[in-house]
């Protein structure tokens, strides 16, 4: 009997003493510009949305040490925290708003450049329109703006295309030899060559239709909107009626559903009937590259075999744009001169190509660039990234927009492009509204 | 959250304190005797259990039925405040406009009205055909419980396999054989929620087949020997012994199937996303309250949701207790 | 019907052996058929450990999908060497197991007094802790993630270390275990308690001796679902733990590791497949080993709920 109630009792002395530790603090101390440590370092803190054992969790944590070495002089020690966002975003989030509310927010986050609206009316983002020169602004392809005013730098950017089968192409007599990202292929061409496919007897396009359930199909079909001079939101981002619902923004939609009817693509194909060699074009993200390069050898032997076409241009020419972004939190240090510091030099030239070389993604600076040989895929995404490059919808319900842009896509075929963009135009306006009242 | 979290502590103290007085108040006309001593000893050995269900489950669960009358935007926690009853007014105007929850609703209900009876059906018969000696049962019980521990993306990634639309879809290609079009298996409302019933149930059915076959074996095999003598076949053989001597097992199977039927959510959300015709309850709470942030909308509806679940739950108790 | 009936009919002892035989080789045909479709997840993830990522692309959506590629067998132990050298698994598995060990510990102690006591003792709110008890059950627990994160957060500090505790903590108390405890108790019968009373021993001895070592069942059940909850948990470890760090031990369990695993750019699905194959087979083997003891665990007298 004693010695189960000692245990007993130990065991309430050590829920006790969790609670405890709440009174326990840190061993730095409070400044404006960031907590400061016993050797009198500034400590800006800086939180990564990746794992810190995966590769581009490497090459952040080799840029904050060199900044580090950089910095010893100066007193500003920088402080990598890594917070994976890969099981969900609701965890990456709840961290973010649970920082925000003890007060334990980094001095720089990650964010993801669709959320910039959200996150600055809710006072997360720090606004650094006049930190950063212009000079230095127009250096990017894109900065992460909501009603004039920049709070966010991307890390690096990612563009899309059409990756088509080589040998398919030869096969059908198609010659794509002429378009380039400086010289894009009009939507006409686009449905010239989906028709000359489908007459030699293979599925035209994969345009990804069947994934809707996350940001695949609005990251890559978004452009075929703009390219037909649609829109999604109000320059403020808090009209959707009118925009998204607009007979330019049915035009583009309309140009995905009679690919349907034509019978160029369906939702029925396959996720790797692309890479067997039953598909002429797929519509993917700059990270199927390696895939082709390496995965595929039995269909892929080598870049011979497949190329990149960039998307089709209408009225407007467009294509997707996307990146994970640095920004200067809102948070109790008033003082910005450190995180300056560490943004600057995380955004860096040199910054920008060490992370993009082990990530493979596009520098998200113009003088990053590296020497891709014309024509090559590297060089048809990053061309038409700065040629065309245009954001996804800047609002602050920009899941609602997501959400509704699926479900559009996944109703195509069967309903009506004008009811069905009323329905999500309803459903992203209340979100909207509710989101402002709120603000 | 720390101080809100004491008040609500003592609260519950005090709370708790009222139903002891109570109880010992009502003590002699419940015929109850309690003794100091065996009191002390209960709420010794109660307070690790007590204390960490209070913390990790209790707290989280007021905290989040609390924000039901908030408009708590997940990117502002500082600027909670009270609205009363409008997420519930809310609530109310997407129900009658036949919004997504309106759809959210009638999916649910369509899921709980099929997967019950599906699954514990297909749990019954499981158990009736392994309840017996020899290697072979064995190992089929084994393999019939497989889905219930095998990782849900890999056993959704191969239903998406089963079931894809195309004439390459596996499903598509054996129907072919019989001469069927290829269908749209999961786009279609006609089959969507038909094909995630179906998988759930398959999914589900083995943890259940196991607690069946633990009420099987504790049915006296004397009995079914008495009714062989009084000259039943097989059907009264299991009406009259196996039935009856499954019913409270039954009754908890009905329960706890039912109660996790109502939760359905990850089968929808890796199987078709969040579209109208699939959309579920608690699919609906995940996408108002982490995708859209609107965590006070979504408590609201997890209120809602409590009170119908305890509410049949309640009703369930009523009718199958032993009379 | 027909299955049950027939079924029922097995146990005649009046048949020919012949018929015997017949009906025993149709017993295991049907059994067979149907096994085959429960265990399809497992043939698929095992058949595509064994595979390129081009071999792989092009089995989808046939038959050859649930078949091994006998043709390269080299890939195979490709995928499972790259797997097990490059990822460090086994380290994510021990902590896995690690945590799984002090939950099932914590968990069967907290659970089965509360239990016991639900059971056995009269105090006054009793009632109350049992209507607790349902009320707890039945309430979904979707929305309550974020105040969950936000308490455990506020306990423990910003210290990483103690992160551990908010992975195991909040696992060691199991309302659902409280319960089957409280079942399975309840059907012990008076007298073996009253014996040990009448030794003089108290309550607390009265559990550890006489109750526990009757209850092996019961605690074999809650252990193995505890392994399985800690095993195939994956969330709520990614939110609370801190991602690893150079040199030191990594603190993730297993199944948060893995979907860190798979969203490295140059994995193939065949190694995502051998990673799941191999985290599958601990679960497998509990399962099969506490299988009897899990169907006697809901058994004794049934469960009412």
């Amino acid at each position: 009997m004693k010695k189960a109630l000692i245990s007993i009792v130990s065991f309430l002395l050590m829920l006790t003493m969790l609670f405890g530790m709440i009174a326990c603090g840190p061993t730095e101390t409070e400044g404006e510009a960031g907590a400061t440590d016993t050797e009198g370092n500034i400590i800006v803190k800086i939180m990564f949305h990746v794992d810190k054992s995966s590769t581009e969790g490497q090459a952040y944590q080799k840029r904050v040490n060199a900044f580090n070495a950089a910095y010893k002089d100066q007193k500003i020690k920088a402080q990598a925290i890594f917070k994976a966002r890969s099981a969900g975003a609701s965890g990456y989030e709840t961290e973010l708003q649970n920082n925000q509310t003890e007060g334990t927010l980094a001095d720089i986050i990650t964010f993801d450049a669709p959320n910039t609206a959200a996150y600055a009316t809710s006072g997360l983002l720090y606004d650094i329109s006049s930190l950063i020169s212009a000079d230095e602004q127009s250096k990017f392809y894109s900065l992460n703006k909501y009603n004039g005013k920049l709070y966010g730098i991307p890390i690096q950017e990612s563009s899309a295309g059409f990756f088509y089968n080589k040998k398919i192409f030869r096969d059908a007599g198609i010659n794509v030899d002429g378009i380039t990202a400086e010289n894009p292929w009009t939507l006409e061409d686009f449905k010239d060559v989906c028709a000359k496919l489908k007459a030699h007897g293979v599925t035209a396009v994969d345009m990804r239709i069947d994934a809707t359930k996350d940001e695949t199909a609005p990251y890559l079909l978004y452009p075929f909107i703009y390219a037909n001079g649609g829109s999604f939101v109000s320059e403020d981002g808090y009209t959707a009626n009118g925009y998204y619902n607009s007979a330019n923004t049915a035009k583009g939609f309309q140009f995905i559903k009679d690919l349907i009817s034509a019978g160029y693509t369906s939702y029925a194909i396959g996720s790797t009937d692309f890479f067997t060699g039953k598909v002429g074009m797929y519509l993917s993200s700059g990270w199927t590259i390696p895939d082709l390069d390496n995965k595929y050898r039995e269909y892929f032997s080598s870049r011979d075999d497949w190329g990149l076409l960039p998307y089709p241009k209408g009225t407007e020419a467009a294509s997707a744009t996307g990146s994970w972004s640095y920004a200067i939190t809102n948070n109790h240090h008033t003082d910005k001169t450190a995180s300056l510091e560490l943004l600057k030099w995380m955004t860096s030239a040199e910054s920008s190509r060490a992370i993009t070389d082990a990530t493979g993604m596009i520098p998200a600076r113009k003088d990053a660039v590296k020497d891709y040989a014309p024509g090559s895929p590297e060089y048809t995404l990053m061309k038409q990234l700065e040629l065309s490059g245009t954001e996804r919808p800047v609002t602050v319900a920009y899941p609602t927009f997501s959400t509704t842009f699926n479900q559009i896509i996944f109703g195509l075929d069967n309903g009506n492009v004008t009811d069905l963009l009323n329905s999500a135009t309803k459903t992203l306006q209340d979100a909207i509204d509710k989101i402002k009242e709120r603000g | 959250m720390t101080v809100t979290s004491i008040v609500i502590f003592l609260l519950f103290l005090f709370a708790f304190g009222g139903f002891v007085i109570y109880d010992l108040l009502t003590a002699k006309r419940h015929k109850e005797v309690y003794r100091v001593k065996s009191t002390v000893t209960a709420y010794l050995m109660l307070l690790p259990s007590v204390a960490l269900a209070f913390l990790f489950i209790l707290l989280p669960i007021l905290y989040s039925l609390g924000y039901a009358f908030t408009d708590y935007y997940l990117l502002q926690p500082d600027k909670i405040g009270f609205v009363f009853l409008d997420n519930f007014a809310e609530i109310f105007e997407e129900i009658s406009t036949k919004g997504m929850l309106y759809n959210a609703i009638i999916n649910t209900l369509t899921f709980v009205v099929g997967v019950v009876p599906l699954q514990i059906g297909l749990a019954l018969l499981l158990a009736l055909f392994v309840n017996r000696p020899g290697i072979g049962s064995k190992i089929f019980k084994v393999c019939f419980f497989a889905p219930v521990v095998i990782s849900l993306s890999v056993t959704a990634f191969l239903w998406e396999q089963i079931l894809a639309p195309g004439p390459g879809g596996l499903l598509n290609s054996m129907l072919s054989v019989f001469g069927v079009a290829p269908h749209d298996w999961l786009r279609d409302p006609a089959t969507a929620m038909p094909c995630i019933i179906v998988l759930s149930a398959w999914q589900g059915c083995g943890y259940q087949m196991l607690i069946f076959l633990s009420g099987l074996s504790n049915i006296r095999k004397d009995l079914y020997e008495a009714a062989s003598l009084d000259g039943a076949n097989a059907w009264h053989k299991f009406w009259n012994v196996t039935w009856v001597g499954l019913r409270s097992t039954f009754v908890y199977i009905l329960i706890t199937v039912f109660i996790g039927a109502c939760r359905i959510m990850t089968q929808p959300m890796l199987m078709t996303g969040y579209m109208e015709h699939t959309v579920t309850l608690s699919y609906y709470m995940y996408n108002s309250g982490y995708t859209e942030r609107l965590v006070g909308e979504s408590s609201a509806v997890a209120l809602l949701m409590t009170i119908f679940i305890g509410g049949i739950t309640l009703m369930q108790r009523r009718l199958f207790r032993e009379k | 019907m027909d299955t049950r009936t027939k079924e029922l009919q097995n146990f005649r002892p009046n048949k020919t052996p012949a018929k015997k035989t017949v009906k025993e080789i149709i017993y295991h045909v049907v059994g067979i058929v149907i096994s085959v479709i429960f265990v399809l997840p497992i043939v698929y993830m095992i058949a595509t450990s064994t595979k390129s990522e081009s071999a792989y692309a092009a089995s989808v959506g046939t038959l050859n999908m649930f078949l091994p590629d006998f043709a390269n067998l080299g890939v195979a132990f490709e995928n499972y060497g790259n797997v097990l050298l490059n990822y460090d698994i086994w380290k994510y598995a021990l902590n896995s197991c690690i945590y799984a060990l002090i939950v099932i510990v914590l968990n069967i102690l907290v659970n089965g007094l509360a239990g016991y006591v639900m059971a056995k003792l009269t105090f006054p709110g009793k009632k109350l802790l049992s209507f607790m008890i349902i009320f707890l059950i039945v309430v979904p627990v979707e929305t309550s993630i974020i105040p969950l994160y936000s308490i455990v957060k506020i306990m423990l500090g910003l210290k990483q270390q103690m992160s551990v505790l908010g992975v195991i903590l909040p696992a060691t108390i199991s309302i659902f275990n409280i319960f089957l405890f409280m079942q399975f108790f309840e059907n012990i019968p008076k007298e073996y308690e009253e014996a040990a009373r009448i030794d003089g021993a108290s309550t607390l001895d009265v559990f550890f001796k006489v109750i526990m070592p009757l209850s092996k069942p019961i605690i074999a059940t809650v252990a193995v679902f505890c392994f399985i909850g800690v095993w195939n948990d994956y969330l709520w470890p990614s939110m609370i733990l801190p991602s690893a760090d150079d040199g030191s031990w990594p603190l993730l369990p297993i199944q948060t590791a893995l979907i860190t695993i798979k969203s490295i750019e140059s994995i193939t699905t065949g190694e995502i497949m051998a990673s799941l194959v191999i985290t599958s087979i601990p679960i497998f083997v509990i399962y099969v080993a506490a299988q009897k003891y899990i169907v006697q665990g809901f058994g004794t007298s049934g469960l009412k709920m």
